[in-house]
């Protein structure tokens, strides 16, 4: 049990590290781009603030000397470095509100659909991948490799409209978008679980392959188990290893994909508030936001790399 | 007549290529049937083809009959209900056979319980005392990565007998096994006849089928040379194919000429190493000399690999020193490893994986084709992938792979444990004649004495470390 907790605890010095390197990049850049783009940024801060109706270049210059926008660059980075040394995020620039209360809400709700997204890939991915994987090269599995390389190549929005046409407006099964309740899950969650999935069932498919064509897999039949119980005691576990650490890989297009979905399912969520803030230059929320993205990217490889350890009994021996 | 196996012009084929055959022959309740044959001879094919697991790709004519039932005709899934009830199997490749992520305890129990239908805990007892019977107390808990190849063969051997099916199938049963192990092994399988079961063994020893009695096929590429009382045909053979066969035999190798010294290569002082937290042995004081040709034994399980890895410096040791000569470069040393398959990359060509070390290395290639043609190997083979060759056209590849980095020292970790007597005394015989060519020094791990005895020029035997306190 000893030697367990010490790689434990490895993996989690190894990841806090990754943690604070992807905590000053992602700071770093995040302020560089928000710099580097094109326009007045105190002048559409005041329109957030205001409306555009109600605002003038008095109330731009107002907002510029209030959130020193003129300062040169180099003193605005090191201030914001400064308060993230802090774990201060600062305030939204257009509300006022503390960035961290905005994002503790909005991370609830992107948490809920990123485990959606992976509950739903699983769904689809576990069960087609072990039936393509006992039956390789079959005529199932040929259409759901054309299938897969199909919907692989379909960009999750146009994917997430043509599921809000078929099951929201025509067969009216799910609400279009939003969030009342646990029902306005299903469609985003299904949109980023499909591409998921898409390659996922084929890495279960090779896993699975790949454990029913070994040394021990045949012994564990002629010692005398039934293919149930050689599948269910040896086969999955070994197979579940290469997929798990393939899930861990995918988590990147996850976050990439959060962003994209939620904005077309006006999701409540993180992704939904980074584009928002990007759009209103509210640099605080979009560094804030993008901060977040980063280390949920570390903490759920955190996740994978425990996960493995679980599955894989030679991490934690001798 | 009450038979258990019964085969009757049994032929495998590959498309229109026959591989094996026509054989017949059958076996009572209580008696032995010895297969012996060099290696790709298709011994296995036998076993394989009376169990019903032949690859897709093969065809087997001919009938065979299980207790009286002719069994080739029936669906897979009612031959798959013969297994590990009616018909016991012991695998080639123990090691391979065994789950890497289940313990060896958990693999051995499940057959008691599903198998043999016994309740969890007559399961777990009937395991617990297996493991006594075969000396494997200690190993319960290991993963097999961590479980030397004897122990390895006897956690299979466990879990394969456990619903105590009347017939066995031992396929090289004692491939890589000690003396000491090896005899323990013999002695196991020679109990399946005596308490009434059946038992069908293949091998390539002579030693076992004598210990092992009954009758005997001799196979030579697919066909029949030779068949009758064991006993007979090895003290009378017929066939000169099965006389080769036993000269192959390292109790009947000539003693080889001694090598001529040169400087001292490799000094290893007062090492100790450990596995994990196992130590292993310590105080172990070499010096190796220019063209030596070395031998290390020992009872499985003791460290020779652990050893072998420490001296090529693979292996920080727990205290103690090795030195290497300075003129040697940093590939110097180069290994050779046990199981050919696992040290070539699946599914590559030979000759990528040749060319890549020749190219990294900057070896002309003619040399390495030349390496081969002393080693036996054909250009044409190197087309395939490591699968498509047999185990001993591989180790001998792979041991111009390691002469294509040009080492001073080759580090040969039971390189012929998996060879076939005939092949395994080439080989040894090409490594010999190379060691003395090249001037390159060998240390070879062997578990068989006679080898150490009649191949090297200097033997070390290893005794265990006392029991560590910690």
């Amino acid at each position: 049990m000893a030697h367990y907790f010490k790689s434990v605890l490895t993996v989690l010095a190894a990841r806090g590290l990754q943690a604070i390197i992807v905590s000053v990049i992602v700071g770093i850049v995040s302020f560089a781009m928000m710099q580097a783009l094109p326009g007045d940024a105190a002048f559409r801060i005041a329109a957030g603030r205001y409306g555009y109706d109600m605002m003038d270049a008095a109330a731009a210059e107002a907002v510029r000397l209030e959130l020193g926008l003129d300062a040169p660059w180099f003193v605005q980075l090191w201030g914001w470095l400064g308060q993230l040394a802090q774990f201060d995020l600062g305030n939204s620039l257009v509300y006022g509100t503390p960035v961290v209360d905005e994002i503790a809400t909005q991370l609830g709700y992107s948490l809920l659909l990123a485990g959606g997204a992976v509950a739903a890939s699983l769904m689809i991915a576990l069960p087609v991948g072990i039936a393509t994987g006992l039956n390789p090269n079959s005529l199932l599995d040929r259409i759901c490799m054309g299938l897969s390389i199909f919907l692989r190549a379909v960009p999750a929005f146009a994917l997430g409209v043509v599921l809000v046409l078929i099951f929201a407006v025509q067969l009216k099964l799910f609400p279009v978008a939003g969030f009342r309740g646990i029902e306005n899950l299903i469609l985003p969650s299904f949109t980023l679980g499909i591409g998921l999935a898409a390659v996922s069932n084929r890495v279960v498919r090779d896993a699975v392959v790949d454990a029913m064509n070994s040394d021990w897999q045949l012994f564990a039949r002629t010692k005398g188990l039934s293919a149930r119980l050689t599948l269910t005691r040896h086969v999955l576990r070994n197979a579940a290893l290469p997929v798990v650490t393939y899930v861990g890989v995918q988590l990147a297009y996850l976050i990439e994909g959060v962003v994209i979905v939620e904005t077309v399912f006006a999701w409540p969520g993180i992704g939904h508030a980074l584009v928002h803030a990007i759009f209103g230059r509210d640099i605080a929320m979009v560094q804030g936001t993008a901060l977040t993205l980063g280390l949920l990217y570390v903490a759920l490889n955190l996740c994978v790399d425990l996960a493995c350890r679980g599955i894989d009994p030679r991490e934690r021996a001798l | 007549m009450n038979t258990s196996i019964q085969v009757k012009a049994l032929s495998v084929f590959a498309g229109k290529e026959c591989l094996l055959g026509p054989v017949s022959f059958q076996v009572a309740p209580g008696g032995t049937l010895v297969i012996m044959g060099e290696t790709g001879a298709g011994k296995s094919l036998i076993a394989q083809a009376i169990l019903g697991t032949l690859p897709a790709a093969l065809r087997a004519e001919g009938d065979i009959y299980i207790n009286g039932n002719r069994v080739d005709q029936l669906p897979q899934v009612e031959r798959a209900k013969l297994w590990g009830r009616d018909i016991a199997t012991l695998p080639q490749e123990p090691w391979r056979a065994l789950d890497p992520l289940m313990r060896s305890f958990g693999q051995v129990q499940e057959a008691h319980r599903f198998v043999a239908r016994r309740s969890p805990d007559e399961a777990h007892q009937a395991t617990q005392s297996a493991f006594q019977t075969l000396s494997l107390t200690g190993a319960e808990q290991r993963l097999p990565g961590a479980l030397s190849g004897g122990m390895a063969q006897r956690v299979a051997f466990a879990a394969a007998t456990a619903a105590k099916a009347p017939i066995l199938l031992a396929d090289e049963p004692t491939k890589g096994l000690d003396a000491e192990r090896h005899s323990k092994v013999i002695d196991l399988l020679a109990e399946v006849p005596q308490a009434g079961g059946t038992l069908l063994a293949i091998t390539h020893e002579a030693t076992v089928a004598r210990r092992l009695g009954g009758v005997m096929l001799v196979l030579r590429e697919g066909t029949l040379v030779e068949q009758g009382p064991t006993a007979k045909v090895l003290n009378a053979p017929t066939d000169s194919y099965t006389q080769s066969l036993l000269d192959a035999d390292p109790q009947n190798w000539p003693v080889s000429a001694p090598a001529s010294l040169g400087e001292t290569v490799l000094t290893v002082k007062n090492l100790a190493v450990a596995r994990g937290n196992r130590k292993l042995f310590q105080e172990f004081n070499l010096e190796l000399r220019e063209g030596e040709k070395l031998a290390l034994t020992g009872p499985s399980g003791i460290g020779k690999t652990t050893l072998l890895d420490a001296l090529a410096g693979l292996l920080k040791p727990q205290s103690g020193t090795v030195l290497r000569d300075p003129s040697l470069s940093r590939h110097g040393i180069q290994k050779l490893y046990q199981d050919p398959p696992a040290a070539f990359p699946d599914r590559i060509s030979l000759s990528r994986t040749l060319k890549d070390v020749a190219r990294l290395h900057r070896t002309d290639w003619n040399e390495v084709l030349h390496h081969l043609e002393q080693l036996g190997i054909s250009p044409a083979l190197l087309n395939r992938r490591p699968d498509e060759v047999s185990g001993g056209e591989l180790q001998r590849i792979s041991i111009a792979r390691a002469l294509t980095v040009k080492p001073k020292i080759l580090l040969a970790d039971e390189p012929t444990s998996r060879l076939d007597p005939i092949t395994q005394r080439e080989t040894l015989a090409m490594l010999a004649g190379i060691a003395a060519k090249t001037r390159i020094s060998i240390v070879l791990v062997t578990h068989d004495q006679n080898i150490a005895q009649k191949w090297a020029d200097r033997t070390i035997s290893l005794v265990a470390a006392p029991a560590s306190t910690e």
